[in-house]
């Protein structure tokens, strides 16, 4: 019997007052801070009788350490930094300035380039950084500007009175895997808050809780996203140069299958590479880790690595859906910031720069609040007001369409982007619908056994070790730990369902999509498939394709104890 | 130049881990050409000091007093470091004990010396000395060199040399009773009996003797045999995650990198396939055996000697021939 | 009982850990963490200030990423934190360690001083028997528990395979800690707040110099431990591979 987690009920809780909550350490939230401290400092040193104080503004970070969770390509677009803190580029850790970009269609044993870049991927002037350093930068000027960050805390449920999002639960630390309190037990927080602000990246929980609960999702399209498994590699000297930008489509996937790789140049001969798949693919056997090892067979990029050592993986799902699936941004004591609102750019893969500039708007209009004692969602809605007005919503109207147009494969997609493009992104219909990913997995037995045209991707691989990977060893270089002594953080509602209809409609599709082996199907002598669901929760990289791609929606992705996940270093 | 090993005595009895330490010094003796001397410490303690003199040493203390009849550190440093000073040896060596651990920093530090602690060998690089230890948890070996004058103390890990292969003399060595000068005013710590209680974790990295199962004992009554191969073998049964995670055996039997990192002197891994997790707790053990169905499993690439092979076949003649050779 | 806690940062258990050029240490861009040991010491001495009152006190001695043991530490309950700030402590050896914390704390009084047993990356379990040799007390080590007794303490010491013992010493005492002793305890979100108030002294490498000498201990060289591993394989019917792995059990590895 899996014991999943829940906070416990009927304890005392610890109570603290705040005045702005920021959940979530990443570079959406860190920016709101830093913003928010940059128009304190303001306003205190012009009204020295008047000052606001940022004692009661905290940041909530669910890792160890910030940064540790932050996963991305990673190219950034520096307009939003710019803003935040001119002159970044002399302190902050960027490893290239962007050299080159060439785009790749891969065939199984070939390769065609693009004759020019596409626009949208054009990244003269934009930086190859590690998220996850940068982060750790921006996170320290947080810190000396006077913000506590909270580091190693989760949030683990809204405090809702009414209509009123009135503030965070912190997670409950030291609750053994029967959800029974341990020696160590420490309750969770209930930090009572004049605003919460939503920074969790891709699917926040939270913010998942938050869209349920007040409809939010009214009138949206679903959120449709994709999921990067990424390597970092450290390549014998001189094969790509730091900055060197490639892309590539096609192979492995077929026409069926969104997606794509990256692979960026860094300094020190280290280089990101990943791949992105779009979590919306027919065949359930399909796995995004499996088809970014058999992306790295391809004789390209076998070359490129040849010689070298994988020393980090990784993998995080990345909201698609574009403006149509953003739901409304602000609420009675709410805001939405970064990946959780969906601020990102499918068209040109960034979505850090958006991330950041959402986070500085919400401040504003937090400063607003703090300043006129205002958190009304009346006040609030300014933040909405600022999005619209500004560049975030000028980029990504443009693209508002471009993601649902590939739901009809490829070559359709192409031609919609096309048309997109030469009309300011409405293309054939105003607003282009789109299906949740999850809703367009086929059941097996609609399936060719073998996989067909995907069969490259479905059968039995173990990985040669050197160039390729099986799960469990790409999953060691992620660093991932968690107290392994606590209640299983994948909250399947009716495990009956993946152990009776699951095994034999979809073949149990977690196996696959989850790029950390987190669920298993063991044998189980007394369960009539003869197979029963197994979880190893501590495997889990808090990449939340679970939650967003089981087919029966029975999954819940809640954070586990603060403290634990991947480590995310120099990725 | 002379090189002293001090041994260790409980309760009137040698502690075999100094024959070691004993090998060791006999093959820095030979390599250097310096007097090999040893020491034992304790009150009416004679029988051992004749012991190790039948040991190929030059010659045996037996450093005497009242005071030392039960340990302490105090004890000990009070009688030894006189006696130290006045031999004035090149390098003192012990086993790494946790009773050396207790007093040894100590008795260096009263010398104004160092100690390099738990050393798994030495090197002998033109006419220096250098010892070998492992660092951040056995991923680097570290050359560690002496600065400064003598005497140079050493404590070797338990395993660094092999104790049946200790010389022994063509005829027994001098024993010289030293009466240590120990005032009952210098031991601050009254220490009380030892005693044996059921540890409530079992501390694998302890064991010497390792014999961990995988997924390949397919279910929960299967672990029944590898118990027996611990027993037949006097060591302790472990397992990988998979197996704890069942509830198969208990959590502090995990080996990996969810759980204990070992590297005792025999590990046998029966049906682990060496997923990268496992394999990092104990790749350092010195001799690994492993017996797996499947010839590509990733185990064998540790193992020094691999069964490929059905372990329910392997196993049951495997405990019977160890017991009888065993007697 | 003012109890000073001696902690050190290493780093992270399972970080993929590089040589640096010269190779005699490790490059220093990785993740760290508190010494486990430590944290046991640490959560110990907690647990006696809550049982007798007092003061816990917690020092390290690294570069300036090393705050961040002492801030957890101070989020955790300890009252006052001493930084011996310099990246030169990295590589100074443990008695030299030993040197600068006795420097450090001359002017205090403390009862009891606790270490970890030993260090997850030196792995030396030796700083805290040097130091109390420098200060003239008495010690004991690998201790699982702790009570009042007689005007001084009763420990609880561990020795090897399973067996134990009990040992009286008077005050003020050195004591290196067991791990897995007791549950460690979390920081809560008050106490992270209110240890940014809690006193922080920083210590520089001048104020200890006079203290300190060359290092009598020196790595030549790290390096990765070679292998030279050849599996050897045995064949034939289970009954053979029985006999010849005896053979191997008794004459090589030597256990029967």
């Amino acid at each position: 019997m899996i014991i999943f987690r829940k906070p416990l009920t009927g304890i005392e809780r610890p109570q603290m007052e705040a005045d702005v909550v920021i959940v979530g350490g990443g570079p959406a939230g860190l920016a709101c801070a830093l913003r928010l401290s940059q128009l304190i400092d303001k306003h205190n040193s012009k009204h020295p009788d008047q000052q606001l104080t940022k004692e009661n503004i905290y940041v909530l970070e669910k890792a160890r350490e910030i940064g540790q969770h932050c996963l991305s390509g990673a190219l950034l677009d520096p307009r939003s930094m710019r803003e935040l803190l001119p002159g970044f580029e002399k302190e902050a850790p960027i490893e290239a300035e962007v050299t080159r970009e060439a785009v790749y269609f891969l065939t199984k044993g070939g390769k065609f380039k693009a004759p020019i870049t596409p626009p949208p991927l054009r990244d003269h002037g934009n930086y190859v950084i590690s998220l996850n350093r940068f982060a750790k930068w921006l996170g320290e000027k947080v810190e000396a500007a006077g913000i506590t960050v909270f580091s190693g805390f989760a949030g683990s449920e809204l405090l809702i009175e009414g209509e009123r999002v009135t503030g965070v639960r912190t997670d409950d630390k030291g609750v053994d895997k029967s959800n029974q309190q341990k020696g160590n037990f420490e309750p969770g927080y209930d930090l009572k808050a004049k605003v919460v602000i939503l920074a969790e990246g891709t699917r926040g929980s939270l913010t998942k809780q938050l869209v349920a609960r007040f409809h939010l999702d009214r009138d949206r399209n679903p959120m449709t996203y994709g999921v990067g498994a990424k390597e970092l590699w450290e390549l014998p000297p001189g094969r790509i140069a730091p900055g060197e930008v490639i892309y590539t489509m096609g192979w492995p996937l077929t026409s069926c299958e969104y997606g794509g790789a990256w692979i960026y140049g860094g300094k020190d001969n280290v280089i990101s590479l990943g791949f992105v798949t779009g979590l919306d693919y027919p065949d359930p056997r399909l796995d995004p880790q499996r088809v970014l090892q058999e992306f790295k067979l391809h004789p390209m990029v076998r070359a490129l690595l040849e010689g070298g050592k994988m020393i980090r993986y990784g993998a995080k799902s990345l909201p698609y859906g574009g403006w149509w699936a953003i739901p409304p941004m602000a609420g009675e004591g709410w805001m939405i910031l970064g990946d959780s609102a969906g601020f990102l750019n499918s068209q040109r893969l960034k979505g850090i720069h958006l991330a950041i500039k959402s986070g500085m708007l919400a401040a504003e209009t937090a400063f607003e609040a703090l300043s006129q004692n205002d958190f009304s969602a009346a006040r609030l809605a300014g933040y909405q007001r600022h999005v619209e007005n500004s560049w975030i919503k000028q980029e990504l109207w443009k693209v508002r369409n471009f993601h649902q147009g590939f739901e009809h494969g490829l070559w359709a997609g192409m031609f919609h982007a096309g048309l997109q493009q030469i009309t300011g992104g409405r293309g054939l219909h105003a607003r282009y619908p789109a299906t949740p990913g999850h809703r367009r997995l086929k059941k097996l037995v609609e399936l060719p056994a073998d996989g067909g045209a995907e069969a490259h991707l479905i059968n039995d691989y173990k990985g040669d070790s050197k160039l390729t990977f099986d799960k469990l060893t790409d999953l060691y270089h992620s660093g991932t730990k968690h107290e392994e002594d606590q209640p299983a953080h994948l909250v399947i509602q009716d495990t009956n369902i993946c152990n009776t209809r699951c095994v034999t409609e979809f073949g149990n599709p977690c196996q696959h999509f989850c790029p950390a082996s987190v669920y298993e199907m063991v044998e189980a002598s007394d369960a009539l498939s003869g197979k029963q669901i197994h979880l190893n929760p501590s495997n889990c990289v808090h990449c939340k394709t679970c939650d967003i791609m089981d087919p029966y929606e029975i999954i819940t992705w809640v954070p586990p104890e603060g403290g634990g996940g991947p480590n995310y270093e120099g990725m | 130049m002379r090189i002293l090993v001090i041994v260790e005595q409980r309760e009137g009895k040698l502690n075999r881990v100094s024959l070691e330490t004993l090998t060791g010094a006999q093959a820095i003796a030979r390599e250097t050409g310096w007097t090999l001397e040893a020491a034992v410490v304790g009150s009416g303690v004679g029988e051992i000091a004749n012991e190790v003199a039948g040991k190929k040493v030059a010659k045996v203390y037996d450093i005497e007093s009242p005071q030392l009849a039960a340990y302490t550190p105090d004890a000990f440093v009070a009688a030894l470091k006189p006696f130290l000073a006045d031999k004035k040896p090149t390098a003192v060596l012990m086993p790494h004990t946790y009773q050396v651990r207790d007093f040894a920093p100590k008795l260096a530090t009263a010398l104004g010396r160092a100690l390099v602690s738990d050393c798994t060998g030495y090197k002998k690089e033109g006419d220096k000395l250098l010892f070998v230890r492992q660092m951040f948890q056995g991923k680097f070996s570290a050359d560690v060199a002496f600065a400064g004058e003598p005497p140079y103390f050493v404590t070797f890990q338990t395993g660094a040399f092999r104790g049946d292969q200790v010389e022994a003399g063509a005829s027994p060595a001098a024993v010289e009773t030293v009466q240590a000068d120990v005032p009952a005013s210098a031991l601050r710590n009254k220490p009380g009996e030892v005693f044996k209680e059921a540890k409530q974790a079992v501390d694998l990295t302890q064991a010497e003797i390792i014999v961990a199962v995988g997924r390949g004992i397919k279910e929960e009554k299967n672990i029944a045999i590898a118990q027996q191969l611990a027993e037949a073998l006097g060591g302790e049964i472990a397992a990988s995650r998979p197996i704890c995670d069942a509830g198969w055996l208990p959590m502090d039997r995990q080996i990996g990198s969810s759980g204990q990192t070992v590297a005792p002197k025999l590990y046998v891994a029966l049906g682990i396939s060496g997923a990268i997790q496992h394999i990092v707790g104990m790749k350092g053990s010195r001799t690994i055996i492993a017996v797996n169905k499947d010839s590509e499993a990733p185990i064998f690439e540790v193992a020094d000697i691999g069964i490929v092979g059905n372990l329910f076949e392997v196993v049951p003649p495997l405990v019977e021939e160890i017991k009888k050779a065993r007697g | 009982m003012k109890i000073l806690v001696c902690m050190k940062q290493v780093p992270q258990k399972d970080a993929p850990l590089k040589l640096n050029e010269s190779g005699t240490w490790i490059r220093e861009d990785v993740s760290y963490e508190v010494n486990e040991p430590d944290a046991y010491a640490l959560e110990e001495a907690l647990r006696q200030k809550e049982k007798h009152g007092g003061e816990v006190v917690v020092i390290t001695a690294g570069p300036a990423r090393a705050q961040q043991v002492l801030r957890e530490a101070l989020a955790k309950g300890a009252d006052r934190a001493i930084h011996l700030e310099d990246p030169a402590f990295v590589t100074l050896d443990a008695a030299n360690i030993a040197r600068a914390f006795a420097a450090a704390i001359k002017d205090e009084k403390f009862d009891l001083i606790f270490t970890g047993l030993q260090s997850d990356d030196f792995g030396f379990a030796q700083t805290g028997v040097i130091l109390s040799e420098l200060l003239g007390w008495p010690h004991a080590t690998i201790i699982m528990q702790i009570e009042k007794a007689n005007g001084g303490i009763k420990v609880k010491r561990e020795l090897e395979a399973g067996y134990f013992q009990y040992v009286e010493m008077p005050l003020p005492a050195v004591l290196t800690i067991q791990s897995g002793i007791n549950k460690l305890r979390y920081a809560t979100l008050i106490g992270i707040k209110q240890a940014k108030n809690k006193p922080l002294r920083k210590v520089a490498i001048a104020d200890v110099q006079s203290s300190l000498v060359a290092n009598q201990l020196n790595i030549r060289k790290l390096y990765v431990p070679q292998k030279a591993k050849k599996t050897e394989m045995l064949e034939g019917p289970a009954a053979d591979v029985a006999r010849k792995l005896i053979e191997k059990l008794k004459n090589e590895v030597r256990v029967l």
